[in-house]
């Protein structure tokens, strides 16, 4: 009976710690999410695919020989420099069609990168190069790795780097303005077109650096990769209450951890389901999210 | 007289900030009634709540004498309240006719099987409604646009469609807000010839948001005024324009 | 010959599927993403009946029993989902058909009694041209005729403005639930039909692209539009066959094409070939017909 309860509680233990370096991931997928979202209401849903390519870049840069610490921030460069390229010549003249032309060009935008991946790379999985030594740990019967470690790190800083970003400098100021009203910030001299560039890059990037670190940890990139994380962190956006930059990273999390839960304890088969019951949850009883305020229609 | 629509301090709070406060108003079944104030003062909340969309915070709405607050504005609107927008929202894209037969859908009783199949109670139903409808744009003199896209009608038409479409749920109890807003002078004196010959072609009772004083002191048997979302006056047209109350919400304070 | 048949039969198949989405997007203005989950319920359980349950009756008994079950099953989940989910607006209800489509495919996938993620097998193939395109004109009759009623007519003044239309009396909630429970209906007899032609089903028959792609027939030919909705499912079944001609890498990059084609029409034509307008073979020959 004893022993029952102590493998309930390493288990417990093993699968916080996976649902934690999961979460870490879909908030960093999700901040992008939520931070497009908060400045110009749209559903990107191409932004999955921002992960998939940094996945990618990353992938071809440490096969070109190059070490892991150079390779993250070029992928993060990199699905930044595509992302902006996107906003400019797709989402920049729709941007006044409305909201569900909006999500249409977004939902093209993404099948195009994830077909247009696979013809061109192979839709094939490909073996993700370990360009550090992935050695595992054990703090009694808890496991983990060099690369959890590396996940739970590295976004701990992107996103203490992205507070900064957005409370302590000129930039966030402007950001958080062309939120809260974009014809205020236009005509206080802001050139809004440039922070939604520059937001859609920031949130690129920082999928891009949660693709090379999936592919860090899993050991294989594909380009169908960044479909299923991709919806996921929308989930998470939503859950946390979409536009609230703290929101996406509170879902992140809690998706994460929901999902390790379940799997680990109940319904393996039923991974990919789960992110979305929550999503239906929280869209019929709190559409605002865990952080937000519920507003209501103007008739 | 019984009233046949009354709101007893009725009360909107969005938040903290309180736009309508224990507002109270009586409406007899023929009566033309304005509702006037400042930009902002609650007029539209005001509508918003007896026609359903807004649930108030406070008070009660009864409407022949019968508790409406909380009800549905698809139900409201069944049971004889019928509305106009300050900002136009007829259907577009849908042909005058159409907008018109829309109104009419809750009187039709034929089921979804009798349009599948095209019953005789199908044909009998919508030839009946197809007449109905003629004859309202034929009294509105809209008849020439039948088939004209709502959008593609000149604004003033627009404004008698929206109207039209309003008499079309044959309400009790008609609320306009804002008619006049964005006519011309003479638009606007044809609209006051309408607005009077409508309550008593059809019998029922008018309640107008209007900012165009000339048409409220003109129409209007009765008068209330709000500002701040609180009432400060309610009387005739001429004890209105009299009233320092109203002049002060109006031209503002003239402390010194 | 029998893969231009088989061709054509799924045609029919996209015709239905897309005529009931375009009930749902098109004509009620509510942006749904989960049509290939109705699609699959409908496949299934007609399936399931056929394979499991059938009383050994003519072959296009079953098949209509069936497609009346995939109606009914597939109605049914709509109303399921259709109820919490429609008073979500926009987006959102977008998002949330998504889920709901993703966790049907899910569920059959776990189901080890219609073969799981191996696929269902051994469904006879009772289906043929005959039956795919009575099908496609019960439903193009049908929808249209509800849609020129005055049920119809409310599902439209929803599209065009919501607030408006609950002031005129009209329960929209109910109405939104009506336009989703019949094209989702649509849907499951498609799945019906899908199943008993091609005798194998599997989830991955189902998944969100197809979603997409039958959004994609809508968008192409116009949302609100019956012919729009048929015109598109016809071009996008038969635009794949004839890509083969410019070579098999040409063929393989469709789905490249189809996502090209989706976002250079938002950004040029997002009222789609007809917008909201309805070719009418009785109005074009002058046999009547008034609006």
């Amino acid at each position: 009976m004893d022993s029952h309860v102590s493998y309930f509680f390493w288990d417990l233990l093993n699968y916080l710690i996976n649902g934690l370096t999961q979460g870490s991931i879909y908030a960093l997928v999700a901040l992008g999410y939520t931070m497009v979202f908060g400045i110009i209401k749209l559903i990107n849903f191409a932004h999955g695919e921002f992960f998939m390519i940094g996945a990618f870049i990353g992938y071809y840069c440490i096969l070109s020989g190059m070490p892991f610490a150079l390779a993250m921030p070029v992928a993060m460069i990199g699905s930044g420099i595509v992302a902006v390229i996107i906003e400019r010549i797709v989402y920049r003249p729709i941007r006044h069609a409305g909201r569900i032309p909006a999500l249409i060009t977004a939902l093209g935008i993404s099948l195009f990168f994830q077909y247009a991946g696979q013809m061109i790379i192979g839709a094939d999985p490909k073996a993700f190069p370990s360009s550090i030594e992935n050695k595992t740990y054990q703090l009694g019967e808890v496991y983990f790795s060099t690369s959890q470690i590396l996940i739970v790190t590295s976004s701990l800083i992107l996103m203490l780097f992205l507070y900064w970003l957005v409370n302590f400098t000129k930039m966030g100021k402007a950001m958080r303005a062309t939120s809260y009203n974009m014809k205020a910030a236009e005509l206080m001299g802001i050139d809004t077109n440039k922070i939604i560039s520059f937001t859609f890059f920031v949130g690129a990037a920082f999928a891009g650096a949660a693709g090379v670190l999936v592919g860090l940890h899993y050991g294989t990139v594909d380009p169908m990769m960044g479909m299923i994380p991709g919806l996921k962190a929308f989930v998470a956006a939503v859950l946390g209450g979409i536009g609230i930059i703290p929101g996406a990273v509170l879902g992140g999390l809690v998706l994460g951890v929901a999902e390790n839960l379940v799997v680990g304890f109940w319904m393996a088969t039923y991974r990919d389901a789960i992110a979305f019951t929550i999503l239906i949850i929280i869209l019929l009883f709190k559409p605002s999210g865990l952080l937000g305020v519920n507003r209501r229609e103007k008739v | 007289m019984n009233p046949i629509m009354e709101t007893q301090a009725i009360t909107m709070r969005f938040g903290g900030l309180v736009a309508v406060n224990e507002f109270s108003m009586k409406i007899g079944a023929n009566d033309l009634i304005g509702l006037i104030g400042p930009n902002g003062a609650g007029k539209t909340t005001i509508f918003n709540m007896i026609t359903g969309h807004y649930l108030p915070s406070e008070g009660k709405i009864l409407f022949n004498g019968e508790s409406i607050s909380g009800k549905e504005p698809a139900v409201i609107t069944q049971g004889g309240i019928a509305r106009t927008f300050q900002n136009i929202r007829l259907f577009k894209d849908l042909s005058v006719l159409d907008n018109i037969r829309i109104a009419g859908h809750s009187r039709l009783s034929y089921g979804l099987a009798s349009s599948i199949f095209r019953t005789k109670a199908f044909h009998e139903e919508e030839n009946k409604l197809r007449a109905e409808a003629f004859e309202l744009l034929k009294i509105m003199k809209l008849e020439h646009r039948v088939d004209s896209l709502a959008k593609n009608l000149p604004y003033g038409e627009q404004r008698r469609l929206e109207i039209a479409r309003a008499l079309a749920t044959h309400p009790k109890l008609l609320l306009l807000d804002e008619p006049a807003a964005g006519m011309n002078p003479n638009e606007t004196k044809e609209l006051t010839g309408l607005i009077r010959w409508v309550r008593d072609h059809f019998k029922i009772a008018v309640l107008l948001i209007e900012h165009d004083m000339k048409l409220v002191m003109e129409v209007c048997e009765s008068i209330y005024v709000v500002d701040h979302g609180e009432l400060i006056a309610h009387g005739g047209p001429k004890d209105i324009q009299n009233n320092p109350k109203v002049i002060e919400a109006y031209l503002g304070t003239t402390e010194v | 010959m029998d893969y231009f048949l088989y061709l054509t039969q799924m045609c029919g198949i996209f015709i239905i599927l897309a005529v009931g989405l375009n009930l749902i997007n098109g004509m009620c203005g509510q942006f749904s993403l989960g049509h290939a989950g109705f699609w699959a319920i409908g496949a299934y359980t007609s399936a399931a009946f056929t394979v499991f349950v059938a009383p050994p009756l003519p072959g296009f008994i079953v098949l209509f029993i069936g497609c009346i079950i995939g109606f009914i099953t597939a109605g049914i989940a709509g109303l399921i989902i259709g109820v919490p989910c429609l008073r979500l607006k926009g987006d959102y209800l977008a998002i949330a058909t998504l889920g709901f489509g993703e966790i049907i495919r899910i569920v059959i996938m776990n189901m080890n009694s219609v073969g799981g993620p191996r696929g269902f097998t051994g469904i006879p193939q009772l289906s043929n041209l005959f039956w795919v395109y009575l099908w496609v004109v019960i439903t193009i009759v049908v929808i249209a005729n509800i849609v020129r009623g005055t049920h119809g007519r409310a599902i439209i003044s929803i599209r065009e403005d919501e607030i408006a239309a609950e002031s005129m009396g009209i329960n929209t909630f109910r109405y939104k639930t009506l336009a989703f429970c019949v094209g989702a209906g649509f849907a499951g007899v498609a799945g019906a039909l899908f199943s008993h032609t091609t005798q194998f089903i599997s989830p991955t028959n189902f998944t969100f692209m197809w979603s997409v792609i039958i959004l994609l027939m809508i968008i192409l030919g116009g949302m609100g539009s019956i012919t729009g909705a048929v015109v598109g499912a016809i071009i996008l079944t038969i635009l794949p066959e004839l890509l083969r001609f410019f070579g098999d890498t040409v063929s393989q990059w469709r789905m490249v094409i189809y996502s090209v084609i989706l976002i250079l029409l938002m950004m040029i034509r997002p009222t789609g070939l007809f917008g909201k307008h309805e070719f009418n073979p009785l109005k074009f020959l002058k046999l009547g017909g008034k609006s």
